[in-house]
């Protein structure tokens, strides 16, 4: 299986903090991959130096084989990225705004209508579509955002905290929509979650990341099994020592 | 255009243009407020005069009865003043006074004393009810035509006392005239005059800049920290398209509402410069007879909507630049409310006074603040000086190029998104 990213060794530093210290993982092409741990371990950290918005203090990333801060703009045109709590532009459709988006990623009318057709079918928005984002609830702009970052068929889709904030009917259908639409189109995708078992259910392997370093990684079953636990969360907690 | 960079502009001028507060605040506001004062002033200058000086009349109570009264109250009609005699003391038919009204009393003696060559008083009662520029024109008109019955008294008791002399070289041996020079020209106008209707138009000039160059601020600086409140931004840097691409996108949109708020701000302060010289008539009527006329030149008007438009731009790049470093609404409003003082300041001193009779650092400080140049080309519209507003232009543009290379290197280093001026607790991870 050919590697979508590389992590090696990945340092970043703010001011006098480090955040990330020493990260390395691989994530193959195809696999849903996740990124686990408390508040402040460094996962978002991680997501931004990989989505080329921040640069990594040290350490090699490198994604489909392009180096994120030597080459940004190359790996930009093979990801698609969705923040934690992402809005949209409040005085912008919904539409307009997915056809903003989809305009930077192709070439011609008729590509930019196809994948425009993608983002409506995925948001299962309808008519609302129409309607200025700054009027849809936080369940509906959270659809908009994952049919934004999944219509342009990403080689690697990275989703933080993709159902952050969402009732538990909007969070188990977001999550379906997300495995069926990787499945279905072969792309990768690396998310962070606190939620252990959204993590269980969807992701093919995992990371643990605590305090900036990865403490465990692989399947969540065989996770489950090496460390005695009857779930990721219960192996979690004793791989960092707390249980 | 690269197509990144034209979706962006694109996508800005409609956000921009969609919202409301910028919609009404920076174009709809200035190209309204300014034509409504102008109007404003013209309609209730006009109407005041006209309530003033039509049908006047006045209650007088005559104790004297003699010649010299009858000939006073002669003189108020001719005056096209109406008499309304009452009898009695005055002190009882107060009462009968509305707003504004008159009452005359010509104490018994008037014409003896007069013609005796002693001095005679009268009393104006006069009702102010609501202090009105109505109620204090019209005492003032009675008080002018007796004044002037007073002027024609004196000429006529001189004549017979010094016959076969102008009795008004005898009573004003010395003549003041005028030699107002504006341009390098000579006009036969008194400072007053002058001052009446410059005064009017340059007041309103550097206001109504302030408020838009205020507002463009705000909107700039805030439409980056919405972008990062909104993770709109975040996602933006992820996209196929150029940090320059994002960071002129945004420049292009504020400055294409910018340009369209100028434009409103320079046909409304045409309006009101129009409106204004049409309600000050007879100031401005004085200034036609002296040969000078003070209607702005087109060349005027383009030299201050270039000026009104490069401060503009220069407030645009500066509220840019600091909108980069702000994380947030609060923070980028915070930095901008800070950031407004050197826009008031030229425009104070401006209204103030004038800026060569300012200490040389004080000049000094107020050139290099780029918001100077706008209120120096409104008052060059009407002195014809625009040396300064053509130096200003150049500095503008320096200026403007110096903050974008900032805002340039912020926008293509990580700084963009780690810069943290905010009064919010910093979030972790």
């Amino acid at each position: 299986m050919p590697k979508i990213i590389l992590v090696k060794d990945l340092v970043k530093e703010f001011s006098k903090r480090r955040a990330v210290n020493g990260i390395s993982l691989e994530v193959e092409e195809g696999e849903i991959f996740g990124l686990i741990g408390p508040n402040g371990a460094g996962k978002t950290t991680t997501l931004r130096i990989i989505a080329t918005i921040i640069k990594p203090t040290s350490g090699q990333v490198m994604v489909c084989g392009k180096d994120v801060a030597r080459e940004a703009s190359e790996v930009r045109r093979l990801i698609s990225y969705l923040p934690e709590e992402a809005g949209a532009y409040q005085n912008l459709t919904g539409l307009e705004y997915l056809r903003f988006m989809a305009s930077f990623y192709y070439g011609t009318e008729d590509e930019v209508k196809a994948a425009l057709e993608e983002g409506i079918r995925i948001s299962a928005l309808g008519e609302r579509l129409k309607e200025k984002s700054s009027a849809y609830s936080k369940g509906m702009k959270r659809r908009l955002q994952l049919a934004r970052a999944l219509m342009v068929k990403p080689k690697l889709a990275i989703l933080d905290e993709p159902t952050s904030g969402l009732d538990v009917t909007h969070a188990f259908q977001l999550r379906r929509l997300i495995k069926e639409y990787a499945e279905k189109n072969r792309i990768t995708v690396l998310l962070s979650s606190h939620n252990m078992l959204e993590v269980e259910k969807m992701c093919d392997r995992v990371a643990f990341i605590n305090e900036g370093k990865v403490v465990e990684s692989g399947h969540p079953d065989q996770l489950i099994s090496k460390h005695g636990a009857e779930t990721l969360e219960e192996a979690f907690m004793r791989v960092v020592g707390f249980a | 255009m690269p197509s990144g960079l034209r979706l962006l502009v694109i996508k800005e001028i409609k956000d921009l243009l969609r919202d409301p507060k910028i919609l009404v605040g920076i174009i709809i506001f200035p190209a309204l407020l300014l034509p409504l004062m102008g109007a404003a002033i013209s309609v209730s200058t006009g109407s005041t005069i006209e309530k003033a000086y039509g049908n006047l009349s006045i209650y007088v109570v005559d104790d004297d009865g003699g010649p010299l009264s009858q000939r006073l109250l002669e003189y108020f009609n001719a005056n096209y003043v109406e008499i309304r005699q009452l009898a009695g003391p005055p002190e009882s038919s107060l009462g009968l006074l509305s707003g504004g009204d008159v009452l005359l009393h010509i104490p018994e003696g008037f014409s003896s004393n007069i013609t005796g060559g002693n001095w005679s008083g009268v009393v104006m009662y006069i009702n102010f009810k609501d202090f009105s520029m109505v109620e204090f024109i019209k005492s003032g008109r009675v008080d002018q035509i007796l004044n002037s019955f007073d002027t024609e008294l004196v000429r006529q008791i001189v004549s017979e006392e010094v016959p076969g002399k102008d009795p008004n070289s005898i009573l004003n041996p010395i003549r003041q005239d005028y030699r107002s020079i504006v341009k390098g020209e000579a006009f036969r106008l008194s400072p007053a005059v002058l001052q009446t209707t410059v005064q009017m138009q340059t007041l309103m000039g550097p206001i109504v800049i302030m408020l838009v160059l205020i507002l463009a601020m705000q909107i700039a600086a805030t439409s980056i920290a919405i972008e990062k409140e909104a993770k709109t931004l975040e996602t933006l840097l992820t996209v196929p398209v150029s940090r320059m691409s994002i960071l002129f996108g945004k420049l292009a949109g504020s400055v294409t509402v910018a340009l369209m708020a100028t434009v409103a701000n320079v046909f409304a302060f045409t309006y009101y410069i129009g409106a204004v010289l049409g309600s000050t008539g007879a100031a401005t009527g004085d200034l036609g007879e002296a040969g000078l006329k003070l209607i702005p030149s087109p060349e005027g008007y383009l030299i201050l909507g270039l000026s009104i438009f490069g401060a503009l731009i220069s407030a645009l790049a500066i509220a840019l630049t600091l909108g980069t470093l702000a994380q947030d609404v609060r923070g980028a409003q915070s930095i901008i409310g800070i950031v407004i003082v050197p826009v008031f300041l030229p425009a104070i001193f401006m209204m103030m006074g004038d800026l060569s009779a300012l200490p040389q650092a004080m000049q000094i400080l107020l050139y290099l603040i780029p918001f100077t140049y706008p209120a120096l080309a409104s008052q060059a519209l009407i002195t014809g000086n625009y040396g300064m507003s053509l130096i200003g232009l150049a500095y503008m543009a320096f200026f403007t190029l110096a903050m974008l290379y900032i805002a340039a290197k912020i926008f293509s280093s990580e700084r963009i998104m780690t810069a943290r001026i905010s009064f919010k607790a910093k979030k972790a991870d």
